[in-house]
């Protein structure tokens, strides 16, 4: 008798819940106008779990009128439901010494499930020629 | 009578137990995750990323570039808080302006403010000293002038309240009067009405 209230109480809030998980669809022009500079990447993955739900696609970079480098990141989340995450990005000059950036926030933010998104930064100063990106789930 | 003064023996020793196992001070990374994250008020880390976000775009957009004598000379305006708290605009405008003298692509003048105010009289008097005995005017005259605005806007539903806070910027030529550039960023934060209380 219990089971016979309690099992279609237990489907209908199963299927509430996933119908509370949207996801995004997206469209574009096919054929690009624009040329993006994908540039190889080295990961290290030490949070299986954020890697698995919103995954790195790729890096490109160009350089601003003024010489200073430009990095842009290609997020994409793989799972059907909202991720929050932070990340930060960190400078390196020619020789590979870390630029103490005074204005270099940990920035909070998130991506709608199946979102693919771009995050950007600018180089504070035209010395910077390395970076990183560190992530970490919220 | 004996459970009466055990009760009371260990009523009178709860609030030193509770305060034994609060969370002592300690040190956190600035703007960092384990900042407090206040609704009705600006935070550190949301002057940071402000700060951060508009020089990024301020510099990627080469305007300072577009000066004779680089690098470019910046006076800061008026900064405008439209919000309801007492704010120190210096804890943005100071930001970039540190970013954009390490950028190597503005400087700031230190000597010229607004209504004539100098932030450092004493550099302006010194200036005035060496303009006088040198019988020419020596202060470089600013490229352009920084001037913005904070904006709070609150919004409720329930017993949720979210408050934006807008950061707005511009650098205008004041040889022309026009904005070369104009940044702004939204910082939108969200949490619960505390049931009781403020």
């Amino acid at each position: 008798m219990k089971m016979r209230i309690l099992l279609p109480l237990a489907g209908a809030a199963l299927l509430a819940v996933t119908g509370c998980r949207t996801s995004m669809n997206t469209i574009e022009n096919a054929q690009k106008e624009g040329q993006r500079q994908m540039i190889s990447d080295s990961r290290v993955i030490t949070d299986s779990s954020l890697a698995r739900k919103v995954s790195f696609v790729g890096l490109n970079q160009s350089m601003t009128p003024g010489g200073l480098l430009k990095v842009q990141l290609e997020l994409l989340n793989n799972k059907r439901s909202l991720q929050s995450f932070s990340y930060r990005f960190e400078w390196f000059d020619a020789s590979g010494m870390l630029i103490n950036n005074v204005a270099s926030p940990t920035v909070s933010d998130q991506i709608e499930g199946g979102e693919s998104k771009f995050i950007s930064a600018v180089a504070p100063n035209p010395a910077c020629k390395d970076f990183r990106v560190k992530f970490i789930e919220n | 009578m004996k459970k009466t003064l055990l009760w009371s023996c260990l009523a009178a020793a709860l609030p030193f137990v509770a305060g034994g196992c609060a969370t002592k001070a300690h040190y956190i990374q600035t703007g960092g995750r384990e900042s407090v994250v206040s609704v009705n008020s600006i935070n550190i880390q949301d002057y940071i990323q402000a700060a951060d976000k508009m020089t990024g775009e301020l510099l990627a957009s080469g305007a300072l570039d577009k000066v004779s004598n680089p690098p470019a000379v910046l006076a800061i305006s008026r900064i405008v808080n439209n919000t309801g708290a007492q704010i120190d605009t210096d804890l943005l405008t100071k930001k970039i302006r540190v970013a954009l003298l390490n950028s190597g692509k503005a400087m700031t003048t230190t000597t010229m403010g607004l209504g004539g105010t100098a932030e450092d009289p004493m550099a302006k008097g010194l200036q005035q000293e060496a303009e006088f005995k040198a019988d020419q005017k020596t202060t470089r005259t600013p490229d352009f002038t920084l001037s913005g605005k904070i904006i709070q806007t609150i919004a409720r539903s329930g017993s949720t309240s979210q408050s934006t806070y807008s950061f707005q910027l511009s650098l205008t030529d004041p040889k022309t009067g026009l904005a070369v550039w104009e940044g702004e960023k939204e910082i939108t934060k969200q949490g619960e009405k505390a049931s009781v209380g403020f």
